[in-house]
């Protein structure tokens, strides 16, 4: 079924195609990458690596999973160069958002209340 | 003329742009980062209030209450349901109309179950306290988490009449770009749950 599809490029519209067996085998460090995730998070239930380690784990793997949906299922990885635009600008405004915000808020309960 | 050649849409030139680009695919990815904002404002707003929750008398400790092993279960279903998107996308670029079906109708399916697993969890909520009118934790968490299962449903039904539009010559230029860019709004839901899972769930 999905051996046989070789990889391939779609040039007349600017995206990449991979084979089906490529995409198997994303999914495949998709589904080891969240259970990672739900591993740290019950094994550190017991409370055994500081809470901003495990924070920091969490971010990193769920970073990883989001670029692999974004750079392989949704093609972004060798797309047209506006696409990337349209989609990182407002991802980094967002992030610089979350961040901001964060900052500005914890510690700071008043400010919010 | 066959009546294959008189129904099967043709190239999609009437749809570039003048930067070179399918002008549809370029407006769903402008929308995706729009939709960005919005999801990072109901995130933002989540941890924005976490701390003023925890100072109310009405405060109600998230995890009390949300399950894990179900929410595994849920963002499971989502990566699964990219996966099959990815591969009605690359079977209909095929002209294989069988595979195209079993794996579009999979990825609605997906959908559905984890609609109905949201469903499940919000109702399990309600009858242990938690509302939207509850505590801060219960506005912004229904508010956040309810925006995203609305747009997971939107999904589903784009998904449904693309299947009907292009399930006779699913690898026609026209059709191949409308799997893809609803393909696109399907993974951009499940990269939502991805943060969602990690932000509000596990930490």
């Amino acid at each position: 079924m999905a051996g046989h599809h070789e990889e391939h490029s779609s040039h007349a519209h600017g995206e990449h195609s991979h084979s089906d067996r490529f995409y198997w085998l994303v999914a495949g460090v998709l589904a080891v990458v969240t259970a990672l995730e739900v591993g740290l998070f019950i094994v550190n239930e017991q409370h055994l690596i500081a809470k901003w380690l495990e924070v920091t784990l969490l971010l990193i793997l769920s970073t990883i999973k989001g670029a692999a949906v974004v750079m392989f299922f949704m093609h972004l990885k060798g797309d047209a160069g506006i696409f990337k635009f349209v989609f990182l600008v407002p991802l980094a405004f967002a992030t610089t958002l979350l961040l901001s915000f964060m900052v500005l808020f914890s510690g700071h309960v008043g400010i919010a209340g | 003329m066959s009546e294959s050649s008189m129904t099967r849409p043709h190239a999609t030139a009437a749809h570039h742009t003048s930067l070179g680009v399918d002008n549809r695919k370029l407006g769903v990815w402008a929308f995706i980062g729009s939709e960005t904002l919005f999801f990072a404002t109901l995130i933002t707003t989540y941890f924005v209030f976490a701390p003023v929750n925890r100072m109310r008398p009405d405060f109600q400790d998230p995890r009390e209450f949300l399950d894990i092993e179900l929410t595994t279960v849920l963002a499971s279903i989502l990566l699964a349901s990219s996966l099959t998107m990815v591969l009605a996308l690359s079977a209909s670029r095929r002209g294989d109309r069988r595979w195209f079906t079993t794996w579009l109708l999979a990825t609605v399916g997906l959908g559905l179950a984890f609609i109905g697993g949201q469903a499940y969890e919000f109702n399990h909520l309600y009858h242990e306290g938690l509302t939207l009118s509850s505590s801060l934790f219960g506005t912004t968490f229904f508010v956040l988490t309810g925006f995203h299962g609305t747009h997971v449903a939107i999904g589903v039904i784009w998904l449904l009449s693309v299947f009907f539009k292009v399930r006779a010559y699913p690898d026609s230029p026209e059709n191949a770009m409308d799997v893809e860019i609803a393909g696109l709004y399907w993974h951009f839901v499940d990269l939502v749950w991805v943060a969602i899972f990690v932000l509000v769930y596990l930490i």
